[in-house]
């Protein structure tokens, strides 16, 4: 179980680019994880409770729905946000700086305007949360996809301000590798909660 | 987060850190008490006045406390300062790691590990004596059947919170401390992968803390510690308060399962592969992985629960196409690896220290690791042996019971490792190694006393009585936090540089163990005879065990005192402590006392693993010793004496 | 370590560890199993039902199961408190050996088999205490838990409702348990059954009364202020008695 030692670089007390870069995707991930988890969570309760349909109340006759195309709309939206940031991280890659800013802004702009599209929906909502449980689940739903895309604005203003100010390279693209994940993430969790929610009555009626 | 490592020469007025210069706990608390008065006007003044209203205000509060104290500690100026592009400068971050800064920087977003570790001593100490006083309260009230000590509200209100209390307590009481100032130096690294995620994850505990203790005020939780709707749909604002705590220890525990795992996985020392990474190190990647999927869910069950009390959802309302099942779901999906959290790094504390205190290498390396890994698997597929009795499906009760029998094996082979390294090794009974004698005495009843309620016609007429309370005392009281005490003990030289007072170290451990066995078995008794959890009275027939696990419970209070007086007498006047007082062979034990703030001079290498206790030390051929100071292995000249020229005897 | 112990031939020594070991093991086993066979099962009462006798065997026989592995664990963890302690800090260090593959393998399939066999006598028991009640027309009494009674009702004899349940003996009784509120769990302690009473759900549990006398029913989940009050008593009655009793509260049989 013993091997000879290799001689250490003495005093070198931070690590290079790459060594710091696949550290913060790691922890990244890791994070992105936990999240699985909790979305993984709220998907699980619409479905359970639309299987379970207890005293057939899960969305009692006549009660109002919400329109699908509403949900996927949003979720669409965020998918074209994230082919942008992807593009402007490929631009980076390249060394192409000014397509690093623009394709950003575009990407920060879309997300901005759809948590504004995702607040007009939840307000719009034809029912309250406390109609039945299918109320309550797309409510919390939407509020969860509300959450994701203001805290993504909110990164991508600053990953944005940071690129505008020539914090990237070619050689350094750690964060805006790691934000693009991120970005993706939010992308498939929208589409998993406009999926979802385009489940709308329960299989299980009349026990 | 990558700093410009630039290095400007430190002008003669530092300016290092910026606005964090100002901020401390003062601050925080003062950010925490004016947004949380802030929102509380607000929120009272916008708010109807009626029942969701009144949990609404609740909540908002709450958030407002938590999120000015996060404000007011500097939590966000990493990020805003990131945003803005203004990445630290050196001398900025070694301001925020506490250089220079003497006790103040206990007070403040401190980012050196051994910081952090220290904190969260502090807090799990904290945590403890309200847990503990809370139990010294439910236990004088059932010392007779009617004993009208405590009112059923307060009584209900006391349960929930030393439930809830304890849990975190002991989550925390292991990874916190030890994971976040051992762990590190024991892989070699001078911090952790993200040090300001580091604070992040202890300031968020600190803020969420006031949060619980205010549901004392707020109605407390009647619920239990597992807040099992639609109880909870129907409880005071305690319950709200509940709900946040629950959701920022979440945020905390998945900050700080993604920095210690990411630190592990990435910045162990040269030559450390997996093989000849300490046995301690598994354990704590093993319980903060483990909780980076589970909390979660717990968060998750919290979330939907607040929608159900601020904006009258149905989650939980079966009237309302709701299920009291999905909350027991969400909550168990959460609960049971929850245990494991709580229960391996224990046991691999234990097991670190085992090796140290026997003079033998750790027996089977590979069947721990196996042993771990396999618990963490299994855990994940168990959670509904919690529920058997509640009938959401009964058809699955079979499989649940296979899964659960199953962790008996990968637990037993614990067991094997513990007892094949003390076989034939030259055992030094010190407070540690005495705490993995309890443990071995314990865990095997916690452990049999688990297979029968797994058992599920057997768990019909058990669960939910005082059997399972006892049951998991003794996994997670005599098992987790026995191991939490001998984990303190052995490493308290290193945190504190001062040894452990031993005298008081062992009239502790008796106190407490033997306290504890009277009040566990006691109750074990009183639950087989049918006494339900959670009473405030009781029937007269259990009058006799109630009576022997309170003088019992009495017996562990005045232990805990006296390990209280204990460690906080040695850390202020205990005797000095050499550098490696134990003769250990981790790399921790062969930095010096006090430790440098980055810990290592020079990073080390690893050339074996740290268990050769009774081998030849390595010819350290070809290696300048000059440039290789530090060597896991051989340590023996920073100890108090040479350990003795091995004495190989050959296995048996 | 005596100066004895290190003049004796080391494996001689070692041999005669293992026989004071298997020593101390085997006593510790007898008086484990002995504990076994007349504490867990005294401790939970005369049983009153089939189901609950089946559980109380079970407690006892997975305890004499149990009794060889803690024997073991705590004869090795004692024997090595005397026989290999150091006086203080030890000197020297012990043998380096890090592992016996052998010794690891025979663990893990013992246990496995252990394993399997608490899994088989789990399932059979399952089948036997499940099955009975459901085969032959059983009485049906609907269980309904709310803060802080109980109430019984039996739909089949005219829907005679009480607040104690009545039990004619040695008729398989099926429970359709619900809640009003929030969740309760319903316990007839000496008959081992227990089910929650879920609002908006009806759970199913059964059992076969065979003892005649009265037994307790509690509360086994938290719900609230009075949970602890939450009891009441099961009534096991002469079918004849069963009979005057339903006809007595109105019923019919
Ligand atoms: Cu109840």
């Amino acid at each position: 179980m013993t091997t000879t030692a290799e001689v250490p670089v003495p005093g070198q007390h931070h690590d290079d680019v790459d060594a710091v870069g696949r550290r913060q995707l790691t922890g990244v991930c890791l994070l992105i994880l936990a999240d699985v988890a909790f979305v993984g969570a709220l998907i699980f309760s619409y479905f359970y409770l639309r299987g379970l349909n207890t005293s057939n109340a899960w969305l009692s006759d006549g009660a109002a729905t919400a329109p699908i195309w509403v949900g996927w709309a949003i979720a669409a939206a965020l998918v074209v946000s994230a082919g942008f940031f992807r593009w402007a991280l490929a631009g980076l890659r390249k060394g192409n700086l000014d397509r690093l800013v623009s394709g950003i802004g575009v990407a920060v702009v879309i997300v901005l305007l759809d948590a504004a599209a995702q607040v007009v929906q939840i307000m719009s909502f034809s029912f309250k949360p406390d109609a039945n449980a299918y109320a309550s689940s797309v409510y919390t739903l939407a509020g969860a996809n509300l959450f994701h895309l203001v805290l993504t604005g909110l990164v991508g203003l600053g990953v944005w301000n940071r690129a505008r100010i020539g914090k990237y390279t070619a050689a350094d693209p750690w964060q805006v590798h790691i934000i693009a994940i991120w970005w993706v993430w939010i992308a498939v969790a929208g589409i998993g909660g406009a999926l979802t929610t385009s489940f709308i009555a329960s299989p299980n009626i009349g026990s | 987060m990558t700093a410009a490592l630039v290095d400007q020469p430190v002008e003669p007025v530092s300016t290092a850190g910026g606005m964090l210069r100002r901020l401390n706990l003062v601050t925080a608390i003062a950010g925490g008490l004016i947004l949380g008065l802030a929102g509380w006007l607000i929120s009272h003044s916008l708010l109807q006045d009626d029942d969701l209203g009144s949990d609404q205000v609740v909540l908002v509060t709450l958030s407002c406390w938590a999120a000015g104290f996060m404000i007011g500690i500097g939590a966000l100026n990493g990020p805003i300062g990131w945003a803005l592009g203004r990445d630290l400068r050196h001398e900025d971050e070694l301001f925020l790691a506490g250089k220079d800064q003497g006790v103040a920087r206990y007070f403040r977003f401190t980012t050196d590990h051994k910081v952090v570790g220290i904190q969260y001593l502090v807090v799990t100490m904290v945590l403890f004596a309200f847990g503990g006083t809370l139990a010294m309260l439910i236990r004088t009230n059932l010392i007779s059947p009617h004993s009208h000590f405590l009112n059923p509200q307060t009584y209900n209100a006391i349960v929930g919170l030393h439930g809830l209390i304890m849990i975190i307590a002991t989550i925390i009481m292991v990874t916190g401390p030890f994971g976040n100032f051992i762990m590190p130096i024991m892989i070699g690294a001078r911090d952790m992968a993200f040090p300001r995620l580091n604070a992040l994850s202890l300031w968020l505990i600190v803020a969420a803390i006031p949060t619980i203790l205010s549901a004392a005020v707020l109605g407390g939780i009647p619920t239990g510690w597992v807040g099992y709707a639609p109880l909870a749909d129907q409880a005071p604002p305690g319950m709200d308060a509940y709900s946040v705590f629950i959701i920022i220890f979440a945020v905390s525990s998945a900050v700080a399962g993604a920095n210690i795992t990411t630190t592990v996985l990435t910045m162990r020392a040269r030559g450390m592969s997996w093989n000849r990474t300490p046995i301690f190190v598994y354990g704590t990647v093993a319980s903060v992985g483990l909780a980076i999927p589970a909390f979660p869910l717990f968060m998750a069950s919290q979330v939907l629960l607040q929608v159900d009390r601020t904006q009258g959802g149905q989650f939980f309302v079966a009237s309302g196409g709701g299920s009291p099942w999905l909350y027991s779901n969400l909550f168990w999906l959460m609960g049971h690896p929850e245990v494991y959290v709580i229960l391996i790094p224990a046991l691999a504390a234990l097991m670190e220290l085992t090796p140290v205190f026997s003079r033998r290498p750790l027996f089977s390396f590979n069947a721990a690791v196996i042993s771990i890994a396999g618990i963490v698997g299994l855990s994940i597929m168990v959670w509904a042996h919690h529920m058997y009795a509640s009938g959401w499906a009964p058809d699955l009760n079979g499989p649940f019971m296979l899964t659960t029998e199953m962790i008996s094996v990968p637990t037993g082979l614990l067991f094997l490792v513990i007892l094949g390294t003390v076989w034939r090794g030259r055992i030094w009974t010190t407070v540690p190694m005495m705490a993995t004698y309890a443990m071995l005495w314990n865990f095997i009843i916690g452990g049999i006393t688990g297979i029968y309620l797994s058992d599920v016609p057997a768990d019909y007429a058990l669960h939910g009585s005082m059997f399972v309370t006892a049951h998991f005392h003794y996994t997670l009281m005599g098992a987790g936090l026995t191991g939490a005490i001998g984990a303190l003990a052995y490493w308290f030289p290193k945190m504190t540089g001062r040894m452990l007072n031993e005298r008081a170290g062992y009239i502790s451990f008796w106190f407490v163990q033997i306290g504890f066995n009277v009040t566990f078995l006691g109750m074990f008794a009183v639950g087989l005879a049918g006494q339900p959890r959670r009473v405030v009275t009781y029937a007269q027939l259990f009058a006799a065990g109630n009576f022997v696990s309170t003088i019992g419970a009495y017996s562990i209070g005045i232990g805990m005192l006296v390990l209280l007086y204990a460690v906080i007498n040695s850390w202020l006047h205990g005797q000095v402590a050499p550098a490696n007082p134990w003769g250990a062979k981790t790399l921790e034990w062969t930095v010096p006392n006090p430790i440098p703030l980055e810990n290592f001079e020079v990073l080390p290498v690893v050339t074996s693993d740290a268990y050769g206790y009774g081998e030849e030390d390595e010819p350290a051929s070809g290696i300048d010793p000059e440039r290789e100071p530090v060597l896991a292995g051989a340590s023996a000249d920073l100890g108090p004496r040479p350990v003795g020229a091995s004495n190989v005897e050959g296995g048996p | 370590m005596s100066a004895e112990s290190i003049v004796a031939s080391p494996k001689r020594r070692r041999r005669d560890e293992v026989r004071h070991i298997a020593w101390l093991w085997l006593g510790l086993t007898i008086l484990l199993v002995l504990f076994s066979i007349w504490v867990p099962a005294r401790l939970m009462g005369p049983p009153a039902s089939p189901t609950m006798r089946a559980v109380e065997s079970t407690m006892t026989v997975f305890s004499i199961a149990a009794s060889p592995v803690a024997a073991l664990v705590w004869a090795i963890a004692i024997y090595s408190l005397f026989r290999w302690k150091s006086r203080g800090e030890p000197t020297e260090d012990g043998p380096p050996f890090r592992g016996n593959g052998p010794v690891t393998a025979s663990w893990a399939i013992v246990s496995s088999v252990l394993c399997v066999f608490l899994l088989i006598w789990g399932l059979a028991e399952m089948t036997s205490t499940t099955s009975p009640a459901e085969a032959s027309n059983p009485l049906v009494v609907n269980v309904t838990g709310q803060q802080w009674v109980w109430t019984f009702s039996y739909p089949d004899q005219g829907d005679v409702e009480s607040d104690q349940l009545y039990l004619p003996l040695n008729r398989p009784v099926v429970f359709h348990v619900s809640s009003r509120d929030v969740i309760h769990s319903f316990w007839v302690v000496q008959m081992g059954i227990k089910v929650d009473a879920n609002p908006g759900v009806t759970t199913k549990t059964s059992v076969t009364p065979d003892k005649l006398g009265v037994f307790d029913i509690r509360c086994a989940e938290l719900c609230g202020l009075r949970h602890a009050d939450m009891e009441t008593s099961a009534h096991v009655v002469n079918p004849a008695d069963f009979a005057a009793w339903i006809t007595q509260n109105g019923g019919h049989t």
